[in-house]
């Protein structure tokens, strides 16, 4: 969850497993009963809002995951209630008018025409935090860190008091660069709870990646989402997951909890949006 | 007949004088003792276990951890003998009148680079014994055990034990009959050592030429000792030579040793340094990655042991030990450490009567920090620490009846993590985990006495007091484990407390001229436990006390076993039968967060466990084929709220089948070959049987914990050591030793995950990491004495 547990991580492993190898091998695994899969958020920002349903498979399974389609679905916040159209199959959409307010309680109601799992009927509830501003990001250039060297980028914003988790999303020259899941960069506020935060890093662009290359000129922006406590716990069990085991650091594998009822697999998100952009310079000397 | 045993027992605990006063005094011959120690001859040092006779009264004991015994004799003509295996034995006759003092020095019978002998009590002593579940080993034994790149270590030949397996490949982490590595209480001469791993644990702390001998208590574990529930590992250190200056010293693939042994000032005191580094950072600018290169990775160890014979009734130790792994690169350093010291105090009282007295103190701590003084730089310290106080008293009442009583306690300090930002403008506020004390202390006693010829009765109560003191801050916890509201308590209150009541008992019956049947059971408690959750665990793992939100665990174990000695007591059988049952077991709910978390409690999930098995195992310690071969079926269980939907799950360490074969031939005067094979079932795992997609990335789904297994372990280890040749008045002695490990190079599964294919992004593949290759390697030892 946190940066520096990674970081010391990362460094222990790589001492410990200085002379680790791998080797692909078969292993027989069983399979357990299909699952519903939801996907799907509420922000700030004034867009279409999609909601994803699709269903698990087998693990070894090698398709796209299985679209359940002619569900209905719908989001709610006290009175008002939107019906989402399913624009392709397992994927339901607003109209680009739609959007979430801070501090609002929003509750996803999912009906299936045929049930799965046993259970025709889905809901989840989350709760939309309030708004943090992001103020300004600078970057720097790390020439040792990697073959081609690294950006890091780091943001400033004020921490309110409360406890807070943060997602931070990294866009070069708008495009999306974490659009994985395993991605996706979340901090909790515990090291400068309600402190002004000076240049917490919240990116590291690897210039020996393809996708992460900045070039002078380009625009970085950073998107800091206030999410929820079990979202953030969501992610970084999903990421914890994905990372794969070793008997130094992983606990016993285990299945990510989300908030969707009935045993389905995914989270629905609420959270506030904030941005901020810099161009790049020519730092990289 | 099991009811009037219950009886006897009750009272037994009761009125414990009540043995002594009921033995009649058989006749009119008057009774004297004689006392004293029985030490080394060529360095001085104090054996344990020696077997003294005396054949007209005949009457026997053997001598204490001290090298201390003390025999009751009929008065008038006397003839003793001294036997210990390794070394000549003594005779002493004479006339005696009234009580009086010998002491005795043994001969090594085996010149071999002069390795202390110090064996087993195999013999008799051994069937007779009300001590059963007991895995003792010497430094001799330890050594000639092949070892991982030529590093010879204690730790990995207890694990070569029955009922006894390494937490996971290479690491010093062991589980003892199914257990947490946390329940093993680990002590380096009284002093408890808190993580006995250096470098993820392929390296145990403990320096081979530094230690006398190890005990290992699977079950049964003396009243004196408590605070864990599996095990307790007795790591004694060697003493110095009181014989004048000696040193042996060695360089191996991994580390470099070196000791030295002398007296000071006369042959009363004597001084023992060894210290050990690795160099394993040397050969890094070698690696291929440039990020490697200029990494700092090594550890050290530094031993020092003085012991003082003020008089023949006054003996002093003083141990020292601080050991530190040290991991640098470019963005973090880690170091971390043990530093532990005792100072022991044995008085005799009277021929009959001795006390001990020590005072411990021990600490683990760790420290992350990174280097560059940027805005994100921090520091990260986490400490435990405790002061123990420990005072008994061992009377014996006769030849056949000892009893032992004393007191302990020990204050805990947990400092489990504080972080800084130490750099210019640093982004971070003080983080400070909440730290905790704690006093844990006992009473305990204990009775060891035979009853007619040969039953042996061994019966003991330990009664603990755990107690926390603030300043704390407690929180307590929702249905959901979630903080709800905290409760301040102000400093040195003691705001919580523990208090529990160990019996243990042990019964021996002969079964014939050469065999026994045992049985015991006991109980044990433990109130400081390990937040690890992971299978081998890491240095940064924290302990935490037992407290509002945590019940201390208990494990009740009974076992039954047969021993039996064969050719002459050369050859030691013996089968041994367990059931352990442990209530408030910890475990951690899924995807627990153990670091830098003040609502740890809330992590905590409880249950039961139980274990099962029966442990076989065939040992020979003499002769020029020495060695052990074990067979042991086990089971391990546990059922944890929340856990596995609450219903029942195996262990991490449960591996039902396990051979281990361990043989040492001595081929000539020279040389000497060993070998090593492991069997184990493959250890339980979690895999998934299905998965979601969720913003590209794969979600494995589980159904149920620990029902998949890795594919069975097994390893061939092999070692040739070549001694100089045997000169009469050498003092220089060198040897060779190469050891191979994992000889027919199995890649032994270390862990199992799953790979996205590289040109189809949906397909997955399983890959498993395995850590060794077959390694050999050379190790070069010398010895001057």
């Amino acid at each position: 969850m946190d940066s520096i547990g990674k970081h010391i991580k990362a460094l222990l492993i790589a001492a410990a497993i200085v002379s680790a190898c791998t080797e692909r091998i078969e292993l027989k695994l069983d399979e357990s009963d299909k699952k519903l899969v939801v996907e799907g958020f509420v922000s700030t920002d004034t867009t279409v809002h999609r909601i994803i349903l699709t269903t698990t498979t087998g693990y070894y399974y090698n398709g796209r995951p299985p679209t359940v389609s002619g569900a209905t679905v719908k989001i709610m916040t006290g009175a008002a209630e939107t019906i989402l159209n399913e624009v392709r199959p397992g994927i339901y959409e607003t109209d680009s008018t739609f959007f979430g307010l801070a501090g609002e309680t929003y509750t996803l109601d999912i009906e299936l025409k045929q049930s799965i799992g046993g259970f025709s009927t889905y809901s989840a509830v989350t709760k939309m935090g309030d708004l943090v501003k992001i103020d300004s990001l600078t970057m720097k250039y790390q020439k040792d860190w990697s073959e081609n060297g690294i950006w890091q980028v780091f943001s400033s914003f004020r921490d309110p008091v409360q406890l807070q988790y943060y997602r931070f999303m990294i866009y070069i020259n708008d495009k999306l660069l974490t659009d994985d899941l395993g991605d996706w960069f979340v901090s909790d506020d515990r090291f400068w709870n309600g402190a002004y935060v000076t240049g917490t890093p919240v990116a590291f662009l690897d210039q020996s990646e393809d996708d992460e290359v900045i070039n002078e000129g380009d625009t970085i922006s950073v998107e800091l989402n206030n999410i929820d406590e079990d979202f953030a716990w969501f992610i970084s069990d999903a990421q914890a997951e994905m990372r794969g085991s070793n008997p130094l650091f992983s606990g016993p594998p285990a299945n990510v909890k989300g908030n969707i009822s009935n045993g389905a697999i995914g989270y629905f998100a609420a959270f506030t949006v904030s941005r901020s952009e810099i161009i790049a310079g020519t730092g990289k000397r | 007949m099991k009811r009037c045993l219950q009886t006897v027992l009750v009272l037994l605990i009761i009125f414990p004088g009540l043995i002594s006063a009921q033995v009649p005094h058989e006749d009119a011959e008057k009774k004297i003792t004689i006392s004293g120690y029985v030490t080394d001859k060529t360095t001085g040092e104090h054996l344990a276990g020696v077997t003294v006779y005396e054949s007209r009264s005949k009457s026997g004991t053997v001598t204490n951890e001290n090298g201390f015994f003390t025999l009751t004799i009929i008065q008038g003509n006397y003839e003793l003998q001294f036997s210990f295996i390794g070394y000549a034995g003594e005779k002493r006759s004479g006339t005696a009148q009234k009580n009086f003092t010998l002491n005795i020095e043994l001969i090594p019978s085996d010149t071999e680079l002069g390795e202390v002998v110090v064996e087993a009590r195999r013999e008799s002593e051994d069937i007779r014994a009300a001590t059963m579940s007991v895995v003792d080993l010497d430094a001799r034994t330890i050594k000639a055990v092949p070892s991982l790149l030529g590093e010879i270590d204690l730790i990995k030949v207890i694990q070569l034990m029955p009922g006894v397996q390494p937490t996971s490949e290479g690491s010093s982490g062991f589980s003892v009959r199914g257990g947490n590595a946390d329940q093993n209480l680990i002590i380096l001469d009284d002093a408890v050592i808190y993580n006995a791993s250096h470098l993820m644990g392929f390296f145990s702390v403990f320096n081979n030429d530094a230690v006398r001998s190890v005990t290992l208590y699977k079950g049964d574990i003396p009243a004196s000792y408590g605070g864990r529930l599996s095990s307790l590992l007795d790591v004694e250190m060697k003493e110095g030579s009181s014989k004048g200056l000696a040193f042996n010293g060695s360089v191996g693939t991994v580390s470099s040793k070196l000791t030295l042994e002398t007296p000071v000032f006369n042959e009363n005191t004597t001084l023992l340094v060894a210290g050990r580094r690795t160099y394993a950072d040397l050969f890094l600018p070698l690696a291929k990655e440039e990020e490697v290169r200029d990494n700092r990775l090594y550890f050290y160890d530094l031993n020092a042991k003085i012991s003082h014979k003020l008089n023949d009734r006054n003996r002093l130790w003083f141990t020292l030990y601080r050991g530190r792994d040290i991991f640098k690169n470019d963005y973090s350093s880690v170091s971390f450490g043990n530093d532990a010291g005792a100072l022991r105090w044995n008085h005799i009282l009277s021929g009959k009567m001795y006390f001990n007295l020590s005072l411990t103190g021990s600490s683990y701590s760790y420290k992350l920090a990174s280097p560059d003084n940027g805005s994100g730089s921090f520091s990260w310290v986490s400490h435990v620490n405790e002061l123990g106080a420990r005072f008994d008293i061992v009377h014996s009442v006769s030849d056949n009846h000892r009893l032992k009583y004393g007191v302990q306690t020990a204050f805990h300090r947990l400092l489990p993590g504080t972080i800084t930002g130490t750099g210019f403008g640093s982004g971070f506020t003080e983080f400070r985990l909440p730290g905790s004390d704690a006093l844990e202390s006992a009473v305990y006693f204990s009775d060891d006495f035979r009853i007619g010829e040969k039953i042996t009765l061994k019966y003991g109560l330990r009664g603990s007091l755990f107690q926390n003191i603030g300043a704390a801050t407690v929180y307590n916890y929702d249905a959901d484990h979630r903080p709800a509201d905290s409760t301040v308590y102000g400093k040195g209150e003691f705001y919580n407390s523990y208090f529990r009541v160990e019996p243990r008992i042990a019964l021996t019956v002969p079964a014939g001229e050469s065999s026994s049947v045992k049985t015991s059971y006991s109980r044990t408690v433990q109130y400081l436990s390990l937040a690890q959750n992971s299978a081998a665990g890491t240095p940064l793992d924290i302990w935490f006390t037992a407290g509002r939100n945590v019940k201390p665990q208990v494990c009740d174990q009974v076992a039954a076993g047969y021993f039996r000695n064969i050719n002459g007591g050369k050859i030691a059988i013996s089968g041994e039968l367990y059931y352990k049952s442990i209530s408030d077991l910890i475990d951690f709910r899924d995807h627990a967060s153990l670091f830098l978390n003040q609502y740890l409690d809330g992590e905590l999930r409880t249950g039961k466990g139980y274990s099962y098995g029966i442990e076989t195992m065939v040992r020979k310690d003499e002769g020029r084929i020495s060695g052990w071969l074990s067979y042991t079926w086990a089971r391990s269980y546990r059922k944890v709220s929340d856990i596995n939907s609450g219903l029942r799950y195996v262990s991490p360490y449960d591996k039902p089948h396990n051979v281990n074969i361990v043989l040492n031939y001595e081929i000539n005067g020279r040389l000497s070959a060993s070998a090593t094979w492991v069997y184990a079932t493959g250890l339980p795992v979690t895999l998934p049987t299905g998965k979601a997609i969720l913003s590209s990335s794969v979600i494995p789904v589980y159904t149920s914990r620990n029902s998949y297994r890795m594919e069975d372990y097994h390893r061939l280890d092999l070692s040739l050591t070549l001694r100089d040749r045997e000169k009469k008045g050498r003092r220089f002695h060198s040897e060779f030793n190469l050891s191979v490990y994992n000889v027919y190079n199995r890649h032994n599964a270390w862990a199992i995950n799953f790979e996205r294919d590289a040109d189809n992004d949906n397909m997955i593949y399983a890959e498993k990491t395995y850590l060794f290759s077959i390694i050999p390697a050379l190790t070069y030892s010398m010895r001057f004495r």
